[in-house]
């Protein structure tokens, strides 16, 4: 096991910021530590690193207890959010920082810095200063630092959330490809569901300081601990007092068995899909139902259209702990 | 950017223009162009015969002596206390951080009578335990020395310290979480983060100290030949009324002070130059 996280708690003052976290990740994956901000993944991050000190409990890192280790001694590949480039010092000279910290000789640092730049295609910008380079270009430098001292385990905390859209898809398909290439053990911030459902062999959903589950990402989209998860993983309706994803209800103009009846308020269509909602006898709350345009098309909806609603067979559903007949935030919100 | 400024530029905006100029011109410019026109009124003979006497250069040489020893305590010192009052929690640290104004608000000649009440020889606080360890502070080479110090002591600390702010720690964290020891951390990405910082606060420490005189006054005793600095020989001339060799000799002290702004000048341009092109991309 490469991480241990055992036992951990940090109050900063009276605030609780973890509580009582247990963790074990294994070797060679990439984990993702989603949660909502404010959550305390940050933390979390940085006393792995030993960029911070838990209150109690203890970290180990492959094998070695690493508690009372400062962060020099941890072996770890930090990577920041802002990126943290050395402003005065060329990207070669950012990458061969811990190298020379560690007063390799000259020729074996050029040859390692010289690969690393490849690898994160900067071999063109070697002789540039980090203030010359795209954000984008910025984290792959200081992806690049971090790796060049061949840490342990790398801690990356929200390392595309100061790009924009389009790099940060780009960079987080880029991370997965590297990941495989390089296959150090890697634990990535985000508050992005969608990027740890796409990126990551292990997500780990923190909240309010503690752990909520922790799973692959199939595991945590089809049977999600409680409605927490559910709700931060995706949109989530109300049908029936049952919590489920709105693509996975099933709509009919016709009497169903089972499935119960409503009335069409609106029909929105969002790109290829067709969000309809529906007002459910004896239900506060309207129902949202995501379909595809072809079968809105051929159910012929229209507001004030009779239709019947059931939950889609091998449907992800959570039973809701907020009575049917109040409105849930997330089905309001959807 | 100066385009707009001057589309929006109203009848009082020129007012306060030439106020400002008029007021800057009448208190600043013209006096010291004045100093420079006195100090050459018959060419260049006055400067001649005081740089040809021996006490006025030894007095140009302690000044000199002074000023860069003050400067190199005051850099040490400020880098260290910016740090500190940056980087640390400690009790205390809003009352250091207040402290360190009062040289800038105290008048020097105070801080000369209350450095003579510490380390006066006779009856000074410290002065006759040092005296007997065969250091003589006051009327000394040291007194003068202290003297300039505690004078120029907030000017490398108040550049430093908003500099360190700005800054913020992650670069630091980051060096540290690859293997570099605070020490290696300091002198590898804090110290040439701030480099333009200190350069600034020593030019202005080098300057400010140059030109010490109330607080020197008091502790050097004034000796000629001795212990006169620079300063001092220029009020000795003029109260003697050789008013050609003062003007001479503040000139001299007056150029190198505009050299220093100069300095401080072109460096802050080419800062601001380098800050603005970090922050476009
Ligand atoms: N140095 C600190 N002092 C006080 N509170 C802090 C400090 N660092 C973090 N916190 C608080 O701890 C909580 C968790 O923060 P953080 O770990 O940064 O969350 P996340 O990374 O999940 O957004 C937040 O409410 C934050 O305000
Ligand atoms: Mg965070």
């Amino acid at each position: 096991m490469s991480i241990d996280v055992s036992g951990v708690n940090k109050r900063y003052g009276e605030f609780v910021a973890l509580q009582d976290i247990n963790l074990t990740l294994p070797t060679g994956q990439l984990t993702a530590l989603l949660g909502p901000s404010g959550g305390g993944k940050t933390t979390l991050l940085r006393i792995i690193a030993g960029l911070e000190t838990a209150d109690s409990g203890s970290v180990v890192i492959e094998g070695v207890e690493a508690t009372r280790l400062p962060v020099q001694k941890r072996n770890v590949g930090f990577v920041f959010q802002h990126y943290a480039a050395f402003k005065h010092l060329s990207v070669a000279r950012n990458v061969a920082f811990g190298l020379e910290i560690r007063k390799k000789p000259k020729d074996e640092i050029r040859a390692k810095v010289d690969e690393l730049l490849r690898l994160v295609h900067l071999d063109a910008f070697a002789d540039r200063l980090p203030s010359q380079l795209s954000g984008g270009q910025r984290q792959r430098m200081a992806l690049a630092r971090a790796l060049a001292i061949e840490p342990s385990v790398l801690l990356l905390d929200e390392p595309f959330g100061a790009l924009d859209a389009k790099v940060r898809k780009e960079l987080r398909d880029w991370l997965r490809r590297l990941h495989d290439e390089v296959h150090v053990t890697t634990v990535f911030v985000t508050h992005d569901q969608e990027e740890a459902l796409e990126v990551a062999d292990e997500i780990v959903v923190v909240n309010e300081g503690r752990v909520e589950q922790v799973g692959s990402p199939d595991q945590l989209y089809d049977a999600p601990a409680n409605e927490f998860v559910m709700g931060f993983l995706g949109e989530v309706t109300v049908l029936g007092g049952v919590r489920l994803r709105p693509h996975d209800v099933e709509m009919t103009t016709a009497p169903v068995p089972g499935a119960l009846e409503g009335r069409v308020v609106r029909a929105l269509r969002v790109g290829f899909e067709v969000r309809v909602t529906v007002d459910v006898a004896g239900q506060d709350a309207p129902v949202t139902v995501v379909m595809t345009r072809t079968h809105a098309r051929s159910l012929g909806l229209e507001p004030g259209t009779a239709v019947w609603l059931a939950p889609a067979e091998g449907a992800t559903a959570v039973a809701s702990a907020t009575p049917a007949a109040r409105p849930a935030p997330e089905a309001v919100a959807g | 950017m100066a385009e707009t400024r001057r589309a929006s530029a109203g009848p009082t905006t020129y007012v306060l223009r030439v106020l400002v100029i008029a007021y800057l011109a009448l208190l600043v410019a013209w006096p010291v162009v004045l100093v420079g026109t006195n100090a050459f009124a018959n060419g260049t003979q006055a400067m001649v015969d005081v740089l040809a006497d021996p006490d006025t250069v030894h007095a140009l040489q302690l000044s000199a002596i002074a000023a860069v020893v003050a400067t190199v305590i005051n850099t040490v010192f400020g880098v260290t206390i910016s740090m500190l009052l940056v980087r640390k929690e400690f009790p205390g640290k809003r009352v250091l951080s207040a402290l360190i104004d009062l040289p800038l608000s105290v008048s020097p000649i105070v801080v000369g009578l209350a450095l003579m009440l510490v380390y006066g020889g006779r009856n000074g606080w410290l002065g006759p335990t040092v005296e007997d360890w065969g250091l003589q502070v006051v009327f000394a080479t040291p007194g003068i020395v202290l003297a300039t110090a505690f004078v120029s002591l907030p000017l490398v600390i108040r550049e430093v310290v908003p500099v360190l702010h700005e800054l913020g720690t992650e670069q630091e964290q980051a060096a540290q979480s690859l293997g570099a020891s605070g020490w290696q951390t300091f002198w590898r990405i804090t110290l040439p983060s701030i480099k333009w910082a200190v350069i600034y606060g020593v030019v202005l420490t080098l300057a400010r100290s140059l030109g010490e005189f109330g607080a020197v006054k008091v502790v050097s005793g004034n000796v000629l030949g001795e212990t006169r600095t620079a300063t001092l020989a220029v009020e000795e001339r003029y109260l003697n009324f050789d008013q050609e060799g003062a003007y001479a000799l503040a000139f001299l002290l007056a150029s190198v002070s505009v050299l220093a702004i100069l300095v401080v000048f072109v460096l802050r341009a080419r800062g601001t130059r380098h800050r603005a092109f970090e922050r476009q991309s």
